[in-house]
């Protein structure tokens, strides 16, 4: 009987501790399903929103002295409008009509740009040992505990009533004024609410701005929860809300704030309950330290997966639709450049190598080594973004699978690290194929996400496995290959083989994309109904896609870890990072193998060349002539990367493509000139 | 004659709204059907029912005597149906060639891999023939290696139909092909499908709103209105029945 009694009130403390982190999942998800709703862009860089006004708010508040209400105001009801505003403005209305997998590679670059550039701008670097802190003083240490269950902190207290309170707010806005249904309308179709009297810009505008003010209401509300200022911390609450969202089909404002408050109650609840089954059933033990990070994601993909009418409710099709122009697809031919030019991209590449193989010291040739090794994991890019159009998110795991066999089978075992590679490969491309094959029926976004939610779930439980990443993490000493007599303990050695391995993936993936699976994927990018109903399988192709990208992102992986000599889980394989990746394919082009190469040589190579300043020390002869601005904060990658994709979004062909139609179309030109003047000449007539 | 496609007591909800009520018909081998009624009769919806881009909730989709109601598309695309689009649907960036070659090898898809090794991925002798037998046939010649955005409208319906002609179908469903074609444009198509029926021997089921294109083209029609089957019957008859009449001009349903 007593032990009931604690049962039950044991239930309600996880309950009631379940609540408050429930109503900021709340909160997130229904920023969320609000940018979504009004403005139909999958809003990844919700969380980075949240994140700045966040920082805003505490350098106003501890630095500038303000006082956190003043403070709060600023960050909350100024800023993050304005910057919602200001994004809609700027980049997402010339979006409008773009596919929805151009406006989500779009958000994820400025997932990356937006905090390192509100960081930067801001100055803000918090002193060592700080952690955020929330709108009222001593909201961490002052408890209030009306239950006599669970105490709550002040914090806690603050953040659960606004979060209702805004809710509440946000549902009488819908349901009393028109300002829902007009958002609802320009989602639906800009130009026939246009058609109504209704400027589309400007409700989109508003949107925008009501959607941005909830971010910036989450971000300082959930601060005082994290210990450090991270963007990740909100990337990753990101996550946990569109699992909410999930719930709700990512459309329903109501469902959005039951699937927070339901994952917070839900996590509590498993935190508080699952210790004591591992007192009885030994069994569970490793289980329990596993499950609690991964609920989430286990919730986000179950959903995607497991709920029906998902896909329908996706993608609204505009009725005005047909008077644009056919849109450009996100996957398209691997174009062939001409033979010439192939070539002379050839003889730069080898001549590059053959100067680093030389000249360069040691340093240079392991950045260059990485380099090549980038370039085979971004060609997994290029199958699965160029010519499959998907977006996979978890191409950081698969190159971490490649990774870790390599440790495991070579380091561990004693194998051949180049078999090692070969049978890592061989893993991830089994586990790249079953998690197509789970989300076959699935397209565009939905893919995306659950291929976000598996990196994530791949980073929080499966990487810590001993027979997976385990021990590597610590400490590794990966050897290098012997073949023959050839020792490739020496770096330039190793370089060589590295881009010979390079060189038969890309000829793979050039094979690949124009023989009969590349075939069908351009038709099912081009249309896929049209492929269908002449026979095209549309998921046979996209795993046998899945597979060969899952394959080469572990052989990347693989190489990389013997380039450098140990498995840098943290610095090479995180998912965040691995979203930076897609991002600088996209941007240089992920159509065609070279703008995977080129894209990894600036990914490696863009921070010694460019940001130290290393150039400048080549140009003007020496080291000491380098300009005293120099080295530029690494953060700037990221912010010129993250905005260099929203000029994917208009151009997505990449840069590469986008500079070689110029050179045609200038050359197609000064033929034409030279046609006028020549027939012109024959008229006898000055041209 | 032998019953190539039928629907069976075909009927299909949205959300509640009834879109198509019990619909019943057949179409011969190498028999031209035409199926006409007025805009939101529920034409595209049976056709998208039959080629199963759609679930039918109740009735039966029949092709050549087998059911293949809980089959997905492209099963049924292999299995001979083959269709085209009110608005083209064509593959982006890609040569006129190309849609023929992969319609070819999406249905032969023995040894695919090889073959691209052995070709590196160029198309094979038998698909170069086949796609140019087709392209003949349709007038196309010429054009193969044309990129697809450079075609006309005319043409890239043509296109359709040489596409679908590549998966040798034995029933061919055409939407609305005369759709933003002039009247000449639909004079010349009708006199290229007459042909190229002929020389194939496919059966036709035709969607089209052009009274001209179906009487010329069809030899029997089945009048659709709010997802019901009015009449049915040889196309004069169905064209002079009062039903048609009542369906296009919206007085009183005629029992």
């Amino acid at each position: 009987m007593i032990l009931a009694v604690s049962v039950v009130t044991d239930f309600f403390q996880a309950v009631l501790q379940g609540v408050p982190p429930g109503t900021v999942y709340a909160l997130v998800a229904i920023g969320f399903v609000l940018t979504y709703k009004t403005s139909g862009v999958f809003n990844f860089a919700f969380g980075a929103q949240a994140f700045a006004s966040m920082v805003l708010f505490h350098k106003a508040a501890d630095e500038w002295g303000w006082g956190t209400v003043p403070a709060a105001i600023l960050s909350v009801l100024i800023f993050a409008p304005l910057l919602g505003f200001l994004l809609e403005w700027a980049v997402f209305r010339h979006l409008r009509t773009a596919p929805p997998l151009s406006t989500l590679v779009v958000s994820l670059g400025l997932t990356v740009a937006i905090p390192s550039l509100v960081t930067i701008l801001l100055d803000f670097s918090p002193k060592s040992g700080s952690s955020p802190h929330g709108v009222v003083p001593d909201g961490r240490t002052v408890r209030y505990d009306p239950f006599g269950v669970y105490p709550f902190s002040r914090d806690e207290l603050v953040a659960t009533i606004v979060a209702i309170v805004a809710v509440l707010g946000l549902a009488a806005l819908f349901r009393f004024t028109p300002v829902g249904l007009m958002m609802k309308a320009v989602v639906e179709s800009p130009r026939m609410t246009e058609l109504n009297g209704i400027s589309a810009d400007r409700v989109s505008a508003g949107a925008w701005a009501l959607s941005s003010f909830f971010a910036g209401l989450a971000g300082v509300l959930i601060a005082p929860r994290f210990t450090t200022f991270s963007a990740n911390e909100y990337f990753n609450i990101m996550v946990i809300a569109i699992a909410a969202a999930a719930v709700g089909k990512l459309v329903s404002l109501p469902w959005a704030f039951g699937g927070g408050l339901g994952l917070g109650v839900v996590i509590a609840l498993v935190s508080t309950f699952l210790p004591r089954w591992t007192d009885e059933f030994a069994w569970l033990k490793p289980v329990q330290e596993n499950v609690l990070p991964s609920i989430p994601f286990v919730v986000l993909f179950g959903v995607i997966v497991f709920v029906p009418g998902l896909r329908k409710a996706i993608g609204s099709s505009d009725p005005l639709a047909g008077v644009d122009p056919p849109r450009q697809n996100v996957a398209s031919v691997i174009t062939s450049a001409g033979w010439m030019f192939l070539a002379l991209k050839a003889v730069l590449l080898l001549g590059a190598v053959a100067v680093v193989y030389t000249q360069a010291d040691r340093t240079w040739t392991l950045l260059v080594t990485q380099a090549v090794a980038m370039g085979i994991i971004f060609l997994s890019i290029t199958i699965i973004t160029g010519l499959a159009g998907q977006i996979s998110l978890c191409q950081g795991a698969f190159a971490a699978i490649g990774a870790f066999a390599v440790y495991q089978l070579g380091e561990v075992r004693g194998m051949s690290v180049l078999v090692a590679v070969v049978i890592g490969g061989a893993i991830a491309a089994a586990v790249a194929a079953a998690l197509s094959l789970t989300l076959r029926q699935l397209t565009g976004i939905w893919v995306a996400i659950a291929t976000l939610a598996f990196a994530f779930f791949f980073d929080a439980v499966l990487v810590k496995q001993s027979w997976i990443g385990g021990d590597s993490l610590a400490r590794s000493r990966i050897p290098r290959p012997v073949i023959g007599t050839i020792d490739f303990q020496d770096d330039s050695n190793f370089l060589l083989l590295a881009v010979i391995v390079l060189a038969v993936c890309a000829l793979g993936v050039y094979l690949f994309s124009r023989g009969t699976t590349g075939r069908k994927l351009r038709a099912l990018g081009g249309s896929e109904i049209a492929a269908r109903s002449v026979g095209i399988s549309p998921s046979r192709a996209r795993v046998a896609a899945f597979a060969l990208s899952g394959f080469l992102a572990a052989v990347g992986g693989g190489m990389l870890v013997i380039g450098q000599g140990s498995v840098n889980y943290g610095t090479s394989f995180v998912p965040f990072l691995a979203l930076f990746w897609l991002i600088v394919v996209v941007t240089f082009g992920v159509r065609q193998p070279s703008g995977a190469i080129v894209a990894a040589a600036f990914f490696i190579l863009f921070e010694s060349v460019f940001l130290k300043g290393e150039i400048f020390g080549w140009i003007l002869r020496g080291e000491d002539n380098i300009p005293s601005f120099f080295p530029l904060a690494p953060d700037w990658r990221y912010i010129l990367f993250g905005l260099g994709t929203i000029q994917y979004a208009r151009h997505p062909e990449g840069v590469l493509a986008m500079s070689a139609a110029k050179r045609r179309a200038r050359s197609e030109r000064r033929a034409a000139d030279k046609v006028v003047v020549d027939s012109a000449a024959e008229l006898g007539t000055p041209a | 004659m032998s019953t190539v496609l039928a629907t069976r007591g075909v009927s299909k909800y949205f959300s509640g709204i009834m879109a198509l009520d019990r619909v019943t018909l057949e179409v011969n081998a190498g028999e031209r059907v035409g199926l006409i009624g007025p805009n939101g009769a529920g034409k595209t919806t049976l056709f998208n029912c039959i080629l199963g881009v759609l679930p039918v909730e109740v009735g039966e989709v029949e092709l050549n005597g087998e059911d293949i109601t809980s089959l997905p598309v492209h099963h049924r695309a292999r299995k001979g149906i083959g269709r085209t689009f009110q608005q083209i649907e064509l593959f982006a960036d890609s040569t006129v060639r190309d849609h023929l070659v992969i319609a070819y090898r999406a249905n032969r898809p023995r040894w695919a891999v090889v073959h691209d090794l052995l070709t590196l991925g160029r198309p094979r002798p038998e698909e170069m023939e086949a796609s140019d037998d087709v392209l003949e046939l349709l007038g196309l010649q010429g054009l193969a290696d044309e990129p697809v955005e450079r075609l006309s409208l005319g043409q890239g319906r043509l296109l359709e139909v040489a596409r679908t002609l590549m998966t040798n179908p034995d029933v061919v469903l055409l939407d609305e092909p005369s759709s933003g074609l002039d009247r000449r444009e639909t004079a010349a198509l009708a006199e290229t499908l007459v042909e190229i029926q002929a020389e194939r021997g496919f059966a036709v089921l035709l969607v089209e709103h052009d009274i001209e294109l179906v009487s010329s083209f069809t030899t029997r029609s089945y009048l659709l209105d709010f997802g019901h089957l009015l009449t049915s019957g040889p196309t004069e008859e169905v064209m002079a029945s009062p039903e048609m009449r009542a369906a296009y001009l919206g007085t009183a349903v005629v029992a």
